[in-house]
C-alpha cells in the first residue's frame, strides 16, 4: 500500500515536472544586462506561473514554482520519529554543504521545505531534460530510502552492541 | 623526570576494544568480537606497558626515573636503580572513586589483600609507599623463569590501576548497607570515576543498582543513545538474557535519586539504571562487573561516536551514487571522476613536458650567446693573411665583440 501511494506520488511529481520545465533564456525586464531566474527575484509576476503543491500527506510534500526561465523544486521529507528526524536533517546538510557536486541543488532550502532544487534554462540547455527529471525523482527515492536503511542499520548496530555488553555478565 | 603519557592514553581510555578481526555484518554494521575475556575496555596502561616491556627487552642495564600521569588523574613513578636492574620499583596514586573514601591511612586492606593475591609470584607491596604515592610494589620479574610468563606478568601489572578501582568499588559495595538497616534500602552513593560523569549506587536488600546520568553534548548523539538504551532495556527483559543485570532507562530521575543535587538531576539523555545481583559478584565475577561499571558511560559514548561515523560514510556513499546521475544527464556526455583525473594527469606530464623544451631552447640560447661573446673576430680572408704574414696576438674573452657579417 505504502509503495503504491509512492508511486503515484513520484508519478505526479514526474508529470508536473515534464509540464513546467519548458524554460527559455530570458534576460531581466527591470535590469538591463541582468539575466536572473525569475523564480527567485519574482521581478515581473507575469513571468511566473502558478506554483504546484503536491502532498503525500502532512509531513511528505513537493512545491513546484515555475518562472520563465527558471523552476524551482522543494521538498519535504518525512521524518516520522526523532531518529528519523535527526538522520534527514544530518544527510540533507551533508547534501546541500555539497550543492557543487549536483549542479541543480540549492545551498539552502526555501523556508519550511528539507531542501530545494534550483533548474534555469542553462540547465536545461546543458542537460537532457528527461534525465534531468529522472535525477529529481530518483533523488527523492533514494533520500526516503537512505533514511530508513540508516534508521534500520543503526538500531541493528544498537541491538548488537546492546548484546554484546549483556554477554559480558552471562 | 616527568613526562605526560595522558596525551596519547587518554584518547584510548574510552575507546579501548579488544583489538581483533570484524567478523561479522549485518545490514552494513560490522561488529568486532571480543578476542578473550569479557572486557571490552582494555584494562592496561599502555603507557606503563609499553616501558615495562622495553625495560624487558633492554640488552644494557639502564637506569629509570621515569613520574608519568595518565588521563591527568592517575600518577605513575617507575624507578629502576642501576645497583640491582632486576629490582623494579612501580608507584601509583590514583584519585578515591568517592569523596567519602578518603585515603588518608593508604589503601584499604582488602584492595592491599587483591593486589597481594594477585601479583604474590613477581611482587611484593613496600610498606610505607614512595611519599605522594598510594602504593608502591617492587618487582622482580627474574623470578618467572618463562618468557611467557613474564609477558603476563607484566600485561597483568600493567592493570594495577583497573585493580584498585575494582577492589575500591567492590568494598564500597560491602559496606554500603552495613551503615543503615540491612533489610531497608539506603541512601545512593555517588562515585566519580571520569571527573564530569558521576554515577549512583544504591543498595536494596536483595540487589545494587548502579543508575548512570546520562549528559550528552549534540542532539543527535542523545538520539542515537536513545535508541541504544530502549535497545538495552528491550534485550535485557528478555529470556535469552534472563541472567543478565536488568537494565531500565527513563528520561526522568529514578525514585532512587530523590533529594540528590539538582546538578545531577538534569541530564539531556535520561537515567539508565543497571540492576546487579548478587550471582553478578560472586568470586572472579565481582572485578569484572565493577570494571563494566565503572566504563558504561565511556561505552555508551564510544558507540555513540561509532554510529556517527558509520552514519557520515554512508552518506557519503549515497552521495557518490547521486552526483553520478546528474552527471549523466549532461548532453555533452558522462566523464567519470576517473577519467578526468587521468585526463588531467596526462596535461601535466605534457605542460611539463613542454616547459622542459622551453627551458632546453633557452638554455641554448643562453649558451649561444656566451659562445658567441667569446669568440673571435671572423673577418673573411683574414685568417689566411694573418697565417702569411703576421701573427695577431690574442684576444682576451673578457673584452665584449661582435661578429662581423
Amino acid at each position: 500500500m505504502q509503495a503504491n501511494t509512492l508511486r503515484l506520488y513520484l508519478t505526479c511529481i514526474r508529470n508536473t515536472l515534464e509540464a513546467a520545465m519548458c524554460l527559455q533564456n530570458f534576460p531581466c525586464q527591470e535590469v538591463e544586462r541582468h539575466n536572473k531566474p525569475e523564480v527567485e527575484l519574482k521581478t515581473s509576476p507575469e513571468l511566473l506561473l502558478n506554483p504546484v503543491l503536491i502532498c503525500r500527506n502532512e509531513a511528505e510534500k513537493c512545491l513546484i514554482e515555475t518562472s520563465i526561465n527558471s523552476i524551482r523544486i522543494s521538498m519535504k521529507v518525512k521524518q516520522a520519529d526523532e531518529l528519523e528526524n535527526i538522520l534527514a536533517k544530518k544527510f540533507l546538510r551533508f547534501l546541500s554543504m555539497r550543492a557543487e557536486a549536483f549542479q541543480v541543488l540549492r545551498r539552502k532550502p526555501v523556508q519550511g521545505y528539507d531542501i530545494s532544487f534550483l533548474i534555469t534554462n542553462y540547465h536545461c540547455e546543458d542537460m537532457h531534460k528527461h534525465k534531468l527529471i529522472d535525477f529529481i525523482v530518483q533523488f527523492m527515492e533514494d533520500i526516503d530510502k537512505e533514511i530508513s536503511e540508516l534508521k534500520l542499520s543503526v538500531n541493528t548496530r544498537g541491538r548488537l552492541v546492546a548484546t554484546e555488553f549483556l554477554k559480558q555478565f552471562i | 623526570m616527568m613526562m605526560r603519557a595522558g596525551s596519547f592514553a587518554s584518547k584510548s581510555r574510552n575507546c579501548r576494544l579488544s583489538s581483533s578481526s570484524l567478523n561479522r555484518t549485518l545490514h552494513g554494521v560490522v561488529v568486532r568480537k571480543r578476542r578473550e575475556g569479557m572486557a571490552y575496555f582494555n584494562r592496561e596502561s599502555r603507557a606503563l606497558l609499553e616501558i615495562l616491556n622495553n625495560l624487558q627487552r633492554a640488552e644494557k642495564q639502564t637506569t629509570i626515573d621515569h613520574s608519568f600521569y595518565e588521563f591527568g588523574l592517575i600518577r605513575y613513578h617507575i624507578q629502576v636503580s642501576p645497583s640491582d636492574p632486576e629490582d623494579i620499583r612501580l608507584s601509583v596514586l590514583t584519585p578515591p572513586l568517592s569523596a567519602d573514601a578518603s585515603y588518608s591511612n593508604g589503601l584499604p586492606d582488602c584492595t592491599l589483600q587483591d593486589i597481594r593475591r594477585k601479583y604474590s609470584n613477581f611482587a611484593e607491596v613496600i610498606e610505607p609507599p614512595r611519599e605522594g604515592f598510594l602504593l608502591t610494589l617492587k618487582l622482580n620479574f627474574a623470578r618467572l623463569p618463562r618468557v611467557k610468563d613474564r609477558a603476563k606478568a607484566i600485561n597483568d601489572v600493567s592493570s594495577l590501576q583497573a585493580v584498585i578501582l575494582s577492589s575500591q568499588l567492590k568494598d564500597i559495595l560491602w559496606n554500603l548497607g552495613s551503615k543503615e538497616r540491612v533489610h531497608a534500602t539506603c541512601k545512593p552513593f555517588k562515585l566519580v570515576y571520569h571527573p564530569q560523569e558521576p554515577f549512583f549506587v544504591s543498595r536494596a536488600p536483595e540487589k545494587i543498582t548502579a543508575i548512570f546520568p546520562m549528559c550528552f553534548k549534540d542532539n543527535s548523539d542523545v538520539v542515537l543513545a536513545t535508541s541504544f538504551f530502549q535497545e538495552l532495556t528491550e534485550l535485557g527483559n528478555s529470556t535469552a538474557f534472563s541472567k543478565a543485570p536488568r537494565c531500565t532507562w527513563s528520561p526522568i530521575p529514578p525514585a532512587e535519586l530523590r533529594g540528590e543535587n539538582f546538578e545531577y538531576l538534569t541530564t539531556n539523555g535520561g537515567f539508565v539504571s543497571v540492576d546487579v545481583f548478587p550471582y553478578h559478584v560472586e568470586g572472579t565475577k565481582g572485578d569484572q562487573t565493577a570494571w563494566i561499571l565503572l566504563n558504561f558511560i565511556g561505552y555508551v559514548k564510544y558507540h555513540v561516536k561509532c554510529t556517527r561515523g558509520f552514519v557520515q560514510r554512508r552518506m557519503r556513499q549515497r552521495l557518490e551514487t547521486l552526483a553520478e546521475v546528474i552527471q549523466q544527464a549532461r548532453i555533452k556526455g558522462y566523464v567519470s571522476n576517473k577519467k578526468l583525473q587521468s585526463r588531467k594527469k596526462g596535461r601535466k606530464l605534457m605542460m611539463g613536458f613542454l616547459k622542459l623544451k622551453k627551458l632546453k631552447k633557452g638554455c641554448s640560447v643562453f649558451t649561444d650567446q656566451i659562445k658567441r661573446l667569446r669568440s673571435r673576430i671572423k673577418i673573411k680572408g683574414f685568417d689566411r693573411l694573418r697565417r702569411n704574414w703576421f701573427r695577431v696576438p690574442r684576444i682576451s674573452a673578457s673584452k665584449k665583440c661582435s661578429k662581423l657579417d
